[in-house]
């Protein structure tokens, strides 16, 4: 069987043979699951640090869903997006995790429901 | 009445168009039968929803196993229809990891613990790229999320929790062991997922296969690579150069057809055909990515330089700023600190902190 063949796929460099598009299927949906159970977490946690946490989990699933049209097309630019993904998802840690502290030292609690009365 | 026809034709062919995802089942039907994908999204929405924190009222363990039972067959079905095309067996390996980490990132009631399943997470994503011969962007996911940007969430989880008290068990926050509409955000999220998923399964299958392309294509833009490789495995005396094509004023290396001429010092030219060339004489990931990045995506490059920049910005001023603490939360703890001193007038009179005795 073709999935036993160990490595087979494995690159040694640039791009081999071009993959079949019920391996990309795989890949996809591999991607959609992670980035549904990003979404579950952000909606269900109340903590605001996991639910940062799990923003960070569907800019991962995003990142499969690039690499894996990335390598379908044979074109590098799904891997320029990866990086760029990288930039956006450090960039929003960054100042994610300073407003949390912030929000910390106001209320003493990593709560969201905390911040409720809060209109708009 | 000749009217009639003519206006009935544009509407049938909206109600055709909008009918053809339906009726082009096939598609769907050649990754996975409609039923056993629907089937298995339920059960897995089941088990999300049971697997996540409810103060300990439900057991937990259960709903992972469903959710994870669903996901594994999920994955087994297109692979028995795939055959030959189902991917390599680290695909497994490594999708099962990852998911089952982001399942215990969104349902283990410690933050800490939920910040390190995610470098699990990480790391088993990385692995994915590797076999998607991604191998920069494998590297770079670790280096910059398991150890930049996580190492920064675990530095906020220890400053922005209370430290637990000397005497009494560690308790965990009730916004930790409590989720906030379990059963209605799981359903929406699977709901998003079963559209996505029959999305993605349908567009797949409609995709043409791209035409096989010529990696070594970008070494006619590297010729110092060329040189020193060719130079390095002896191919080229210390006299020779790659020849300069007289009618177009550049250098002779042609990676489409695998061809490279080189001028010798004698004045002669030689041709090296790809199966003479050096193994190593091969365009690596980083430097296509390179390429791509620099020479198709300048201006993003610089969007993105602003980007961080403007973030870093913001965090600084964000830190920098003095907070009051709220007039609530104030109430609260000093609430909190006269209970204390009530329970236990001896620690109260030593001193307020729980290590300020001796």
């Amino acid at each position: 069987m073709n999935t036993l063949l160990l490595g087979s796929t494995l690159a040694q460099s640039g791009f081999p043979a071009p993959m079949s598009e019920i391996t990309l299927a795989h890949y996809l949906v591999v991607s959609a699951i992670m980035f549904t159970l990003g979404l579950i977490g952000f909606l269900t946690r109340r903590n605001l640090i996991v639910m940062f946490l799990c923003t960070e989990l569907m800019f991962q699933a995003s990142g499969i869903a690039l690499i894996a049209f990335s390598r379908f097309h044979l074109l590098y630019t799904g891997q320029t997006f990866v990086i760029f993904v990288l930039t956006v998802a450090a960039a929003e840690a960054a100042m994610a995790l300073a407003l949390v502290v912030l929000l910390f030292r106001r209320k003493e609690s990593l709560d969201a429901e905390a911040w409720k009365d809060m209109q708009g | 009445m000749g009217r009639g026809p003519q206006q009935s034709v544009p509407v049938f062919c909206v109600g055709r168009r909008l009918l053809r995802p339906l009726q082009r089942e096939d598609a769907l039907l050649h990754v996975i039968a409609p039923a056993i994908l629907f089937t298995l999204l339920v059960s897995g929405g089941v088990g999300v929803a049971l697997a996540l924190p409810r103060a300990g009222r439900m057991p937990q363990v259960v709903g992972a196993a469903t959710a994870g039972l669903a996901g594994g067959l999920l994955i087994l079905a297109m692979t028995i229809r795939a055959g030959a095309d189902a991917p390599n067996v680290y695909f497994y390996i490594f999708s099962a990891i990852a998911l089952g980490a982001a399942l215990r990132v969104i349902t283990h009631d410690r933050p800490v613990y939920a910040a390190l399943y995610f470098v699990l997470t990480v790391i088993s994503t990385s692995g994915l790229f590797l076999i998607l011969s991604a191998e920069f962007m494998a590297f770079a996911m670790i280096i910059v999320y398991a150890g930049a940007i996580l190492i920064t969430y675990l530095f906020v989880i220890m400053l922005a929790t209370q430290a637990p008290e000397e005497e009494d068990v560690e308790v965990l926050a009730d916004y930790d062991t409590t989720a906030r509409e379990p059963i209605a955000a799981t359903v929406a999220g699977f709901l998003l997922l079963a559209v996505m998923t029959v999305m993605m399964l349908h567009g797949t299958a409609g995709l043409q296969k791209p035409l096989p392309v010529e990696p070594n294509a970008l070494l006619a833009d590297m010729p110092r690579k060329v040189e020193s490789s060719l130079r390095n495995h002896g191919m080229m005396d210390t006299g020779d150069q790659i020849a300069i094509d007289e009618t177009t004023g550049k250098l002779m290396i042609d990676g489409v057809k695998g061809e490279i001429v080189i001028k010798m010092e004698s004045g002669l030219t030689a041709t090296l055909k790809r199966d003479e060339w050096p193994s190593d004489l091969r365009v690596k990931n980083v430097e296509g990515l390179g390429f791509d990045l620099l020479r198709n995506h300048p201006g993003t490059i610089e969007i993105a330089g602003v980007i961080l920049l403007m973030a870093m910005l913001g965090a600084v001023v964000l830190s920098r700023k003095q907070v009051e603490m709220d007039e609530d939360a104030k109430a609260a703890q000093s609430r909190q600190l006269s209970e204390r001193r009530l329970s236990d007038p001896g620690a109260a009179a030593i001193g307020r902190g729980p290590g300020g005795g001796e």
